[in-house]
């Protein structure tokens, strides 16, 4: 039994201690909002080098899989996703932290993500070349309507609010075409600053758009960050294993969802957490609890990014194309060792080959251990850490997230400043998932439309192109379905009202699930705030408009759909809420402080803005320390300062050191350092 | 006060390991470890040059490599922030023609191409016609008489707008007397993945492209003066009539601030990595063709650059 030998070779120390270390280090970097599975490959690749071919594999496979994993934490424990591929673990993974089941959410995040590590990495040793086919069916018309079933999800996420929801994504999507087109090549929406010609970049974005608004709410109140039940219970692994028990089916659709989307090299984690969390919903019964803590919502996006890992590195091997950036840089790492990759690849070098996915298999199941132990270090510290600690902590790790992407200071301006925003557009019901999805899947949406629109029109079939091909008529119908499941299950809901589902009133009870505000969202009101906003973007739509005359229609079709489209959603906004039919988003929370987090604001932006005079170490700490003041509401004693501004100095040193001495990034050349 | 003091003093001792090192000679450099960024993603024809110059970087310098990606409008969002970085000699950057050249002709790149300093450039792809190993067209005649017959049908997939593929389809085109409809892609890989799925008819694409595809795909011509070594049988354009000669080049630069001796020490550098032997096997092995234009002789090489891909790019309406 060949496969076995290689099985063996997978198990030799070497490789166990690679495959260990790759998850552990892989799982601190991606819970990091910003510090990338890409960063941290790129930097590791040359160390492979010396290495046997199958052991550099392992580990690079292991630093890939932690990363996709790591990113959990952060959007459980701060509502800020790691990787782009967790953004719809913030959806109730946060909630779930919120109301104190932080530690049972990283558990079931853990047991879906080796679940779904599994199902992809066997895809890998069983299926890779006739599943390779599934990467060469999908053309420009499927990944249009891929990402158009992604943006479906918007329907489902603004229920009772699917207007400014809409408006929401029509933004993202704005924001996404920033910069040089790739189909055309033409400069749009820069305001002729050089800076935006790369555009907006996605994870500057994210960081931004959720965490900014965590911090200036949490410098606003005395609450805790989360609640922490006074029986904490650990990991609750026992209790996690049952429910992902129960939701078997929705581990394994979600898996093999994953899988496959990780195999089209233009699609990713992120589209692929979307997509089965949008089919977990549809299939749940309980599909009104999602986005406020529903565990299977947890379960579906982390099976389906971890599947994503194994899936990525089918067309990897098989066809020499690259699922995702870190399976570009493993398969040029492959090339160094002077392996020839290609269809014949599973018989040539099937050595390395089987161990290596035989090695990716164990450092998955590594992940279990080890990521429970890093959950529940990352959950104790964050519970317990004060809040006059948290705040600029979590503030930093942003600064150093969103600079960390390009080593570009740009990029933490551009974080700073679409959270302030995002924060606003919250305030007036605007939320920002709607705008984080239209910016992911913007590109590819954009892309794919016009480049089936170049093909269909030079075939004389344009009709035939985007309605007429199977995968596409699939992918439109589950896009129909997941639009339309909304209004169905709430009419359903209506109908039913006298009948208590009762599989939702029991899992209420082992659960708590805070009840919808629906009496609050029926009133009607005349809603300033939206007048004000609908005018705005009106505005913003025409200034869009105008920025877009002269350019290539290849360049200019869909920015400029995009603008009427806010231009005429935005209108309605403003006229509904001026006659009185605007509903007003929950008021404020009580006995929150305006004044301190105004003044956090103004903080954070000096800050942000001062990096390049003073260089990263220096501005973060000045600012480090002026946050730490901002966010404590009781008077403390001259020791407990001493003590906080060493932590102070101790935290932005290591990661200053962590950034210029491992990462080797370009640190800002400031007044100091 | 305690806090004053604990402050100022982590302060100074961060200044201190923050210092740079004092001012060396160009004979010493390196003596740490160099960035070298990369203004694409992963996985491209520069990442894997890079990467086989990343192997043997230490053998000639005694110090590593570290390759890091700035991906961001075609290049042009790293390029335009290269004279920011510290001329040290530590920081260099991959850099492309005809890139540098067609995009500060379009406008808006943010960069001139005058602005930026390469210091060699140290292999060239030509650009080559694909199509499926399945496709019914076996040479490049087929295919113009097709096109010839059908104006716009068929359907060719490249890397980007503008750009050095797009520029060849539009050569191709002029010479061929035809019209073919080119769809750009984000990237070698994606374009190559839709010729290979039949997306579209061909690709317009570089000649190292399908090194990974093995039989999957057909090579009909090669942009290159004579047959590359790694494809012996594929005919180049100039033989079968069509005076066709482009692709890409790619080299390193450094920021303008860099001492002349130590761009001249990079210079020397990447030349004896171009002369190395593994280097060099790996590299045609590929399908890259080692270029060795040193420091010395880019001036003139950049002059002749810019008024060829210029001329060829008015003529195309590129930078009206």
């Amino acid at each position: 039994m060949e496969l076995l030998g290689y099985f063996l070779h997978a198990l030799t120390p070497l490789n166990l201690g690679l495959a260990l270390a790759g998850v552990v280090l892989g799982t601190i970097i991606g819970a990091l909002p910003g510090l990338s599975a890409t960063m941290a490959v790129a930097v590791l690749v040359p160390f492979t080098f010396a290495m046997e071919p199958a052991s550099g594999l392992i580990a690079l496979g292991a630093i890939y899989t932690g990363a996709i994993y790591g990113g959990a934490f952060a959007a459980i424990l701060v509502n800020t996703p790691g990787t782009p591929s967790s953004i719809a673990t913030t959806f109730d993974g946060y909630p779930m932290a919120q109301r104190g089941d932080g530690g049972l959410a990283v558990t079931l995040a853990t047991l879906a993500s080796v679940c779904g590590g599994l199902v992809g990495a066997l895809a890998l040793l069983a299926l890779a070349p006739p599943l390779a086919r599934v990467a060469l069916a999908f053309g420009p018309p499927e990944y249009f309507w891929l990402a158009v079933f992604g943006l479906t999800l918007i329907a489902a996420l603004s229920v009772g609010n699917t207007l400014k929801g809409l408006i929401g994504a029509c933004l993202g999507l704005l924001l996404s075409m920033v910069g040089v087109a790739v189909v055309g090549g033409d400069v749009r929406l820069t305001g002729d600053l050089p800076a935006f010609l790369g555009g907006i970049d996605v994870v500057s974005a994210l960081i931004g758009l959720y965490c900014v608004p965590v911090i200036l709410d949490l410098v606003a109140t005395r609450a805790a960050h989360l609640k922490v039940l006074a029986d904490d219970q650990g990991y609750r692994l026992k209790e996690a294993a049952g429910i992902a028990w129960r939701s078997k089916f929705n581990v394994i659709r979600s898996s093999i969802l994953g899988t496959v989307i990780g195999i089209l090299p233009g699609a990713g984690g992120s589209i692929a957490g979307l997509v089965s969390y949008t089919e977990a919903r549809r299939a749940s019964p309980r599909s009104a609890n999602f986005g406020k803590g529903e565990p299977d919502g947890v379960i579906a996006t982390e099976a389906a990014n971890n599947a994503t890992v194994g899936g990525g590195f089918i067309p990897t091997l098989v066809l020499g194309i690259p699922g995702t950036p870190p399976d570009a840089i493993i398969l040029g790492a492959l090339l160094v060792q002077g392996i020839k990759i290609g269809p014949q690849l599973f018989t040539s070098e099937a050595d390395t080959v089987y161990t290596f996915i035989y090695g990716l298999l164990i450092a998955t199941v590594l992940m279990l251990p080890a990521g429970l132990l890093i959950g529940r270090y990352a959950y104790r510290s964050i519970i317990s850490f004060p809040k006059a600690l948290l705040v600029p902590t979590i503030a930093f790790l942003t600064v150093v997230g969103s600079f960390a992407i390009h080593s570009n200071v740009h990029d933490v301006q551009v974080m700073f400043v679409l959270g302030v925003i995002g924060w606003i557009l919250n305030r007036y019901g605007f939320q920002p998932s709607p705008i984080v999805l239209g910016l992911v899947l913007g590109q590819i949406a954009e892309q794919g439309f016009v480049q089936t629109y170049l093909i269909g029109n030079a075939t004389g079939n344009l009709a035939g192109m985007y309605f007429g091909r199977p995968i596409s008529i699939g992918i439109i119908a589950a896009a129909l379905l997941s639009l339309c499941y909304p209004f169905y299950a709430e009419w359903r809901a209506r109908r039913r009202n006298a009948l208590p589902l009762t599989e939702a009133a029991a899992e209420a009870d082992s659960h708590p699930v805070e009840p919808a505000p629906t009496g609050a969202a029926a009133v009607r009101v005349r809603e300033q705030g939206a007048i004000v906003l609908g005018l705005i973007f009106v505005a913003l739509g025409f200034i869009a408009l105008r920025d877009t005359v002269g350019i290539s229609p290849m360049g200019s079709i869909f920015p400029r759909a995009i603008a009427v489209l806010l231009i005429g959603l935005s209108a309605l906004l403003a006229i509904l809420a001026l006659a009185g039919r605007g509903v007003r988003a929950a008021p404020p929370e009580a006995a929150a402080s305006g004044r301190r987090r105004f003044l956090l604001a103004v903080v954070f932006g000096l800050w942000v803005f001062a990096i390049p005079l003073l260089g990263l170490g220096a501005a973060s700490l000045l600012g480090f320390i002026a946050m730490m003041f901002i966010a404590e509401h009781e008077s403390q004693s001259s020791t407990v300062w001493l003590r906080r501004a060493i932590i102070a100095a101790v935290v932005v040193a290591a990661f200053w050191l962590l950034m210029s001495r491992l990462l080797l990034l370009r640190m800002p050349a400031g007044l100091f350092f | 006060m305690k806090i004053r003091t604990t402050f100022f003093a982590t302060a100074a001792l961060a200044l201190l390991a923050a210092m740079p090192a004092a001012a060396q000679s160009a004979e010493e450099f390196p003596t740490k470890a160099m960035t070298y960024i990369l203004p694409f993603d992963a996985g491209g024809e520069s990442d894997i040059a890079a990467r086989f110059q990343q192997s043997v970087w230490n053998k000639h310098t005694g110090q590593d490599v570290i390759i890091q990606y700035q991906p961001g409008a075609g290049g042009a969002q790293a390029w335009s922030q290269l004279n920011d970085i510290a001329g040290d000699g530590y920081t260099v950057m991959g850099i492309n023609l005809p890139h540098t050249i067609l995009q500060p002709l379009e406008g808006n790149a943010g960069y001139q191409t005058d602005e930026l300093t390469p210091v060699h450039y140290f292999h060239y792809t030509p650009n080559a016609i694909f199509v499926p190993s399945d496709s019914e067209f076996e040479t490049l005649d087929q295919l113009v008489e097709y096109a010839t017959a059908n104006p716009g049908l068929v359907t060719l997939a490249g890397s980007g707008s503008k750009s050095a593929n797009n520029l060849g389809q539009m050569q191709f085109d002029q010479a061929a007397g035809i019209t073919t409809t080119y769809v750009p892609f984000s990237g070698t890989g994606p374009s190559i993945t839709a010729v290979l799925g039949n997306q579209t008819v061909g690709g317009f694409n570089y000649a190292t492209s399908a090194m990974a595809q093995g039989d999957a795909l057909r090579m009909l011509a090669v942009a290159s003066e004579e047959r590359m070594p790694a494809f012996p049988d594929v005919p180049t354009f100039k033989e079968l009539g069509y005076d066709i000669v482009g692709g890409a080049y790619r080299g390193i630069a450094v920021p303008a601030s860099t001492p002349e001796d130590i761009r001249q020490r990079i210079s020397d550098i990447v030349s004896e990595i171009n002369a190395d032997p593994d280097f060099i096997s790996k590299m045609e092995e590929g399908g890259f063709v080692l270029t060795d234009i040193p420091y010395e002789e880019m001036p003139e090489f950049v002059a002749q650059m810019k008024e060829e891909y210029t001329a060829g790019a008015k003529a195309l309406g590129i930078g009206d």
